[in-house]
Parts: structure tokens; C-alpha cells; sequence
């Protein structure tokens, strides 16, 4: 069917490197959101999967067949773009249609074709209208109209989202997600939005400095980041972290010489009147900053003397300008070596904890 | 990259790069070539003589008063069009129906046949019976000999020069000072700048750019000036209008001289030449303030 | 402006346009009025505006002065020819110097540049010589063929070319069409308003072109219209004026006509090539 396989990716722009030894399988019908801030290689990789862009280097894969030097057209993909690239001279039905008058399709099927999409995206009135007649919104249903109806094996969106008000992104965002169990095609969406990434892809690949950081599932990722940019990267707020020097300076906090950072998710923090530390847990002396109220949830940022971090909580506020006490539980730490990847072999466990419990070290 | 693909540009431009080649830029090699050659069309031999042809040119006080003629009318033809429409330019750069019916009909002459143009002229500036006259004995002015007497023949063609031109020019100045930012009038005004120094400080230097622009194309073209004097004065009288490029058709035309028109041709190539060379040289050096 | 305000500036204003007007509607107003009189009210003094009697005669007198019909399917065939020529040639080139890399593209896109400042002024005398070695004289293909690629119309073209979004022919390209397709249902459509003043530009020029006709013919079988009519000088010893304005009208009156309905377009048309 259509995986798509890049096998030791390069691309050049003329000395400079912007990606280098990216290898990367996208599963057959999955929704995989390249995500990374901007410049980090992801939409380039978009458009070498489109063969809108030649790689330097490499080979890719689409289905069982290597598309090297197959014209974007001839690929069996489609994309839909930022600002849509709808014909601003044609009608919506002239610019869903032209792709399939260029795979010259016979009238009636194409009419037929034309029909059930129109439907399916609900722009079945406004087939005689010009791009520049319609919304936003519409816009970009007659562009993913375009994409559908060559019905290909593999969707490339390139932040389709991007140039929506926000309440008719989230909408989009569902309705994308409805499409993609629909027709079963393989969807590979770019984003630099991190919750459209986590919101979307059922795999999400994290990209920077032209090198994939981490792939996995969007929960896997949250949960388990590979590297400290994948922890600070997913996450609002993100993880705080904190040098190992800190640590051991400020809370007396023993860990191997190989940890150079130690991190925690905000919402695993909790705040506390208490002035002693609880069994198994780290425990931070703070003074509430400010506080951003989210509705359900308020973030709080604290100061300490390890710096600035936050809190995320879901009981009823606290005063700003208090003292307070953060404890985290040792369990929650993520540690990071000097190359900014994971150190797992090192981090509490769970096992390791109900040890200390048991030994009754800290009461 | 296929073959197809990597040709393909080549194939596009292939047309265009001929024509230009063929009917361009091959000519004037031909012609710089030809003006060191006595040749007249008709002989198969063509004799070398060096640059017999340049001495001979400015020997000849024939061709020295063509430049002059040329060099007066283009002189006179420009300044006069400049001046006059930029004026018009200020004076008329306003909103409304009016100005712009004005401007309209100050255009028309550009989009008419230079032939028609002539024609007209010619019977307006008729000594005799013509328009021009009349309105001269009408504000108790005496009537003019225009292009029949040779004190008044350049000017007279100077005169038609002008009333083609300055309407281009004028919408052409309009169209540059709508591009100066409002706001720098609004500033000036502010700064108690009188009208004067208005113009000296601030929209004379934001207009350079289309001033310059304009004085080197009214250059170029009058150099080249040959309709209104084909048509018009034949040269005449008593060679008072005969300006180069009338020149060259006549001696390659009429009398056959290829080699010595060609080296008039040469000449201006010359001028012709240095004034593109001129403009893109201070084009680069860039007169824009923006 | 405080024009408004001081009514001395004010008449002074108005009168200025007034006479402004004047200088550049009465040579028109002339020639319509000289071509409808008889040749006796043409030689009196001081001149009658209103002819006694209409002299629509004028009109046929000046078409049946010489083979005009000739003349003017020559003027017709020769602008037509040469805008269809020119639209095929400068939008591929300009399509190719805007959309591809390639070696020596700099270079040809030079000889471009340089043959835009290249007027037939300077060079109608080699070039004459060219055709009469290849027995072109006196045909319609020493007025057309010159002239069927535009420096100016690559120029102006590829600029609107370059305006086009990439992805729009990204799009394209993904949507499977050729290369020609592109050209044709994307980036022509998309460069409509500079072919259309490319056209009104280059029509305009060649309709009403003198020169190159004057210098390539010798003979009424290339003829063209504007050669037409500056030849009815020849009838009646150059005194006919009344004829002379009326075959003057038959140039004029089209593009008269085609102006004051396309006034602004045309304008705009010229000055935004002018500036440019």
C-alpha cells in the first residue's frame, strides 16, 4: 500500500546542510504530524516526499516503489498548502477538476467524482464561484476538495491550519481527523503548532536542526520524551528544568556526575502549605509570581532558588505573592546527560521508591 | 532531469534570442563594419578605405550643421518638455473629472500616428491659409513663415515635438509625485515650509528619479527624431532641419553611400550609446530616496 | 490647496485649463472641419470653421487616390501578425528567464536587456541590406518578422511572471499538468493585465509606425496605411488640404475612437510601462 520510507535523507541548499541522515518510516494509513519550530527541516521533508523539492541524498519510498526522480504529479500523492494554491482564475469545480482533466478521467466520472466530494466537504453550492468569493474556511475545504478527489494514497498537508481563526481551526482539526478515518489514506501533516501535533497524529515526529528527534505516539512522547528538546518542546507550559549544580547546590539533591539536567512536567507538581517534606518526594521552597487563570486549570509561575518554573493546577486558586512549598515526586523526575538525551537507567523507579518506604530511610 | 527538461529553456527563448540576434544586435556589428567600406549597394565589390568615411563625415560642413541641428533640436525639444510638463504635472495632479478630461486630451497625441500628427501641423503652420497665422493677426501679432523659412524651421518642429509630448511626460511626472508619501508634505507643512522651498526640498529630490528617467528616453528619442522632418520639411529648408538619422536614410536611400551612412550611423551609435550607458550607470548609483 | 480661496488664482486657474484644452482639441477640431470643406474654403483667409457644405466627397476622394484598401488590410495584417507573433514568442521566453535556471540564461537574458535600447533608428540600414539579400523587401515579412519577438514585452512579462506564487505552480505541478498547461491555464491567466497593456502598447505602435514601413517598401504591395496617407501630399501638388484631412481622418479616427473608450486603461497602460 503506501508507507512511505526515507531512507538517509540529505538536502543541501547550496553549501548549507538543512538536512542530513534523516531516516523516517511513516506507516501506511497513519496520521503523522512533522512538527518542530521553524527552519527545522520539516516542511522540507514534505515537499521531497512530493517531489517538490529534490534531496541531495537518499532514497525515498512510496509504497513499494522508489520515487526518485518521479515527477510530483506521477507520485500518487496530494498536498494541500498553506495559503490553499487555489487557481484564483477558475471556478471551485474548475480547480477540483483540473487534476483529473490532466489524468484525462472521462467527463461523466469526473462529474461523479466531483459530486460525492462536494457533498462530503459540504461545497456543493458553491461550485461556480471563484476563490476569492469564499471564506477562509471554504477555501480550504475546496483545497483538500482538490486533494480528495484524485483520491491518492498519501495526503500531504503543509500547516493547512495556519491561516484560520482559531475556532474554525479546532473545527477543521476534527474534521481532518474524521477524513482521515474515512478514506483510510495515508495522512502526513506539517504543523509548528505542538498542540495540533498532539491533538492530531496518531505519530508524531519532532524534528530540529534538521534531524528527527523523536517519533513515537503522542501520549509515548508526553509521557516518555527521548531528549530534553522533545520534553521542552511538547508541553504547555513545558517541562521545567534544572541543572544538576542547582539541584545539588539548592535542595541537597544527590544524583550520579552523568545527569546534567533534571526535569519535571509541571502538572505532576503540587503545592503545598506544608513546610516539610513528604516521604519519596522532592521537595522546592517557592513564592507564588503570577497566575494565569485557564478555566479548569491555572498555571502559577514560582520562583525559587533554582529559578523560574511552573505549576499547573486544578484547585481553586491560590493567592499570588504566598510562600509556598512544591513537592514533586521522585518518581517524576526525568533525567538528561550532557548530550541533552534521556538518562533512564539512572532515574528513581517506582521499585526503587517503595524500597526507600520500606527501609523507612526519611521518617 | 530528463534531456527534454534540461533543453527545454533553451527552446523557449530560442525564438526571441534569434529575432533579437538577426534584427539587432548582428546589425550593428554589420554596420559598424560597412562604415569602413566605400559601397553603393549595387557593386558586388565592396573597397576598403579605412576610416575615410569619419574624416570625410566631419570635413563635410554639411553633416557638422546636421549635428547641430540635431543637437539645438534635441536640446530645445527636451528642456522646453520638461519643463512645461512638469509644471502641468503640479498644476494638474488633482482628483476630479475635469483634470482629468485635461489630461486625457493632453495624452492623445502620444497614441496618434506621428504621420497624422505632421499632416496636421503642416496645415495649422500653413503661411498662407493656415490656423496658426490667423490666431497670430487675431492678438495683433504678425503672421509667421513656420517651416517655410529656415530662421523658424527648427523651432516650428521643436513646437510639434513638444505638443506630442509633454502629455507622456506630464502623466508620467503625475504618476511620480502620487508616489510621494503624503505625509512628508504634512511634515513639511508643519515645519512652516513655504511653498518654494517645498518644492526645492522635498518634491523635486522624492521626483528625481522619474525626472531623470524621463530626460534620458526625451533625449534618446530626439536624438532619433526623422517622421515630423520626413514628412514635414524634407530636410528643408536650405538643409535648416535636416537632422542625423534623416540624414542617414538620405545618403543610403538616395544617394547610395552605404559605407558613409553607415559611418553616420556609427555616430549615433555613439551618442545614442553613451546616453543608455549614462543612465545605467547613475541607475545603479541609485538617485532613489526610497 | 489654497487656490480655492483667492478667486484672482481662481479665474487664472480655470482659464489656464480652459486654454490648456484648447491647445489640444482645436488641431483635432482643424482636421475634422478642413476634411468636410471644399477645396475653395480651404484657401480663404481668415478661415471658416463651419463648412458651407459638407463635403463628404472628401472621404472618397482621398480613399480613391490610391489602392487604401491595399494599404490599410496591410496595416491590419501587419499589427495582428505581429502581437500573435509576439505573444507566443515573449511569453515562453519570459516564462523560461522567470521560472528556470540555466547556464547562459543570465547572458541571453543580457542580449535581451540590450537590444531593449536598441531603436530601428539605428539600425533599419543594415537591416534593410539583410533583406533585400533575402529578397524580402516589399513583403509584409520585412515589417513583421523584425518585430515578432518584444524585448520590452519579455521584460514586462517576466516581471509578472516572477509575481506568481510558487505554490500556485506547485499545485499545478502536482495536479499533474505539463509544462504548457502551466503556461496556458495558470501563469497567462495570471499575467492578464500585463498582456492586455503589452497589447494595447505594441498595437498601437505599429499601427501607427512610419518609419520601418517607409524605409522596407518601395512599392504599394507592402504599403501600409500610415505611408498611405503622408503619400496624398502628392495629390494636387501638396495644396489638397481638404483631402489630406480627410484621409488623415481615416488614420486617426480608430484610435480616437479606441481612446476615449479605453481612456484610463490606456493611460495606465502607457505610464506604468513608461515607469517601469
Amino acid at each position: 500500500m503506501a508507507q512511505i520510507m526515507l531512507k538517509n535523507i540529505e538536502k543541501r541548499f547550496k553549501q548549507e546542510k538543512v538536512i542530513e541522515g534523516l531516516d523516517l518510516t511513516i506507516e501506511d494509513g497513519s496520521f503523522t504530524v512533522l512538527v518542530g519550530p521553524s527552519g527545522c527541516g520539516k516542511s522540507t521533508t514534505l515537499r521531497m516526499i512530493a517531489g517538490l523539492e529534490q534531496q541531495s541524498d537518499g532514497q525515498i519510498w512510496i509504497g513499494d516503489r522508489c520515487v526518485n526522480g518521479i515527477e510530483p504529479g506521477k507520485r500518487n500523492v496530494a498536498m494541500v498548502f498553506q495559503n490553499y494554491a487555489l487557481y484564483p482564475m477558475m471556478t471551485v469545480k474548475e480547480n477540483i477538476e483540473f487534476g483529473l482533466v490532466n489524468r484525462k478521467m472521462p467527463k461523466a466520472e469526473r462529474e461523479k467524482v466531483i459530486r460525492e466530494i462536494t457533498e462530503i466537504v459540504g461545497l456543493a453550492d458553491y461550485l461556480h464561484k471563484k476563490p476569492q468569493a469564499l471564506s477562509g474556511g471554504q477555501r480550504q475545504r475546496v483545497a483538500l476538495a482538490r486533494a480528495m478527489v484524485k483520491s491518492p494514497a498519501v495526503f500531504l498537508m503543509d500547516e493547512p491550519l495556519s491561516n484560520l481563526d482559531a475556532k474554525l481551526r479546532s473545527q477543521m482539526r476534527t474534521e481532518l481527523i474524521q477524513l482521515h478515518k474515512r478514506l483510510g489514506a495515508t495522512f502526513v501533516f506539517v504543523t509548528h503548532d505542538q498542540v495540533e501535533a498532539m491533538s492530531m497524529g496518531d505519530r508524531i515526529v519532532i524534528m530540529d536542526k534538521g534531524r528527527i528527534q523523536q517519533a513515537d505516539s503522542p501520549m509515548q512522547i508526553y509521557d516518555d520524551p527521548d531528549n530534553l528538546f522533545t520534553a521542552q518542546f511538547i508541553g504547555t507550559p513545558p517541562m521545567n528544568i534544572v541543572t544538576r549544580s542547582k539541584a545539588v547546590e539548592a535542595w541537597d539533591y544527590q544524583v550520579d556526575e552523568s545527569v546534567h539536567h533534571i526535569g519535571f512536567r509541571p502538572e505532576k507538581a503540587v503545592m503545598t502549605m506544608d513546610k516539610k517534606a513528604a516521604v519519596g518526594k522532592l521537595h522546592i521552597p517557592a513564592r507564588i509570581v503570577t497566575r494565569e487563570t485557564l478555566g479548569a486549570e491555572i498555571i502559577y509561575q514560582l520562583e525559587s532558588t533554582v529559578g523560574t518554573f511552573y505549576v499547573k493546577s486544578f484547585l481553586k486558586p491560590l493567592e499570588t505573592a504566598v510562600e509556598v512549598n512544591v513537592s514533586v515526586s521522585y518518581t517524576d523526575l526525568f533525567y538528561f546527560g550532557q548530550d541533552g538525551q534521556r538518562v533512564r537507567a539512572l532515574e528513581p523507579t517506582e521499585v526503587q521508591e517503595r524500597l526507600v518506604i520500606a527501609g523507612g530511610g526519611y521518617a | 532531469m530528463t534531456l527534454w527538461s534540461r533543453l527545454r529553456p533553451y527552446v523557449m527563448v530560442a525564438p526571441s534570442i534569434a529575432i533579437f540576434s538577426i534584427f539587432f544586435i548582428y546589425p550593428i556589428f554589420y554596420m559598424i563594419y560597412l562604415s569602413f567600406f566605400n559601397w553603393d549597394f549595387i557593386n558586388p565589390v565592396k573597397e576598403f578605405v579605412g576610416l575615410d568615411n569619419f574624416t570625410e563625415l566631419f570635413r563635410n560642413n554639411e553633416f557638422l550643421q546636421v549635428l547641430s541641428n540635431t543637437l539645438n533640436y534635441t536640446l530645445l525639444t527636451v528642456s522646453l518638455s520638461i519643463v512645461i510638463s512638469l509644471f502641468l504635472a503640479i498644476w494638474l495632479n488633482r482628483e476630479g473629472t475635469w483634470y482629468g478630461i485635461v489630461q486625457g486630451a493632453l495624452f492623445s497625441p502620444h497614441i496618434i500616428s506621428l504621420v497624422s500628427v505632421s499632416l496636421v501641423w503642416m496645415w495649422l503652420m500653413d503661411p498662407q491659409f493656415g490656423l496658426l497665422n490667423w490666431l497670430l493677426q487675431l492678438v495683433g501679432l504678425p503672421k509667421l513663415e513656420w517651416l517655410s523659412s529656415p530662421d523658424s524651421s527648427l523651432l516650428s518642429l521643436v513646437l510639434v515635438a513638444v505638443w506630442k509630448g509633454v502629455g507622456y511626460n506630464a502623466l508620467i511626472f503625475i504618476a511620480g509625485l502620487q508616489s510621494i508619501p503624503k505625509d512628508m508634505y504634512e511634515a513639511s507643512a508643519l515645519d512652516e515650509a513655504n511653498r518654494l522651498r517645498t518644492f526645492y526640498k522635498i518634491t523635486l529630490p522624492m521626483l528625481s528619479p522619474t525626472l531623470f528617467f524621463l530626460i534620458i528616453i526625451n533625449l534618446i528619442s530626439s536624438f532619433q527624431v526623422f517622421e515630423t522632418i520626413a514628412i514635414m520639411t524634407k530636410g528643408g529648408p536650405v538643409n535648416s532641419t535636416n537632422t542625423l538619422v534623416f540624414y542617414i536614410y538620405e545618403y543610403g536611400f538616395r544617394y547610395f553611400k552605404i559605407g558613409y551612412a553607415s559611418a553616420a550611423g556609427v555616430v549615433l551609435l555613439v551618442v545614442v550609446g553613451l546616453l543608455t550607458l549614462v543612465y545605467f550607470k547613475l541607475l545603479s548609483r541609485k538617485v532613489h530616496y526610497q | 490647496m489654497p487656490i480655492e480661496q483667492r478667486p484672482l488664482l481662481k479665474v487664472l486657474h480655470y482659464l489656464g485649463m480652459v486654454l490648456l484644452m484648447a491647445a489640444f482639441v482645436i488641431p483635432f477640431l482643424w482636421m475634422i472641419s478642413t476634411s468636410l470643406k471644399s477645396y475653395a474654403e480651404t484657401v480663404i483667409f481668415p478661415p471658416k470653421w463651419i463648412p458651407s457644405k459638407i463635403m463628404w466627397s472628401n472621404f472618397t476622394a482621398a480613399w480613391e487616390s490610391g489602392p487604401f484598401l491595399k494599404y490599410f488590410m496591410n496595416s491590419v495584417v501587419v499589427s495582428i501578425s505581429i502581437l500573435l507573433l509576439q505573444f507566443t514568442t515573449i511569453i515562453l521566453a519570459a516564462y523560461a528567464f522567470a521560472r528556470y535556471r540555466f547556464k547562459g540564461g543570465n547572458l541571453l537574458f543580457g542580449i535581451t536587456m540590450v537590444t531593449l535600447m536598441i531603436p530601428g533608428q539605428l539600425i533599419f540600414l543594415p537591416v534593410y541590406l539583410l533583406m533585400s539579400k533575402w529578397g524580402l523587401l516589399n513583403t509584409l515579412f520585412a515589417l513583421i518578422l523584425p518585430f515578432s519577438s518584444s524585448a520590452f514585452g519579455i521584460f514586462m512579462l517576466r516581471q509578472s511572471f516572477k509575481q506568481v506564487q510558487e505554490e500556485l505552480i506547485e499545485a499545478a505541478r502536482l495536479d499533474e499538468a505539463p509544462e504548457w498547461k502551466i503556461i496556458l491555464k495558470i501563469m497567462v491567466p495570471m499575467a492578464r493585465p500585463t498582456l492586455v497593456t503589452f497589447a494595447l502598447f505594441s498595437f498601437i505602435a505599429h499601427w501607427n509606425d512610419y518609419f520601418w514601413p517607409l524605409v522596407m517598401t518601395t512599392t504599394d504591395a507592402a504599403r501600409t496605411l500610415p505611408i498611405g496617407i503622408s503619400k496624398l501630399r502628392e495629390v494636387d501638388g501638396g495644396a489638397a488640404w481638404h483631402i489630406l484631412m480627410a484621409g488623415n481622418m481615416i488614420l486617426v479616427i480608430p484610435i480616437l475612437i479606441v481612446f476615449s473608450l479605453a481612456q484610463r486603461h490606456i493611460i495606465k497602460a502607457f505610464v506604468y510601462s513608461g515607469v517601469k
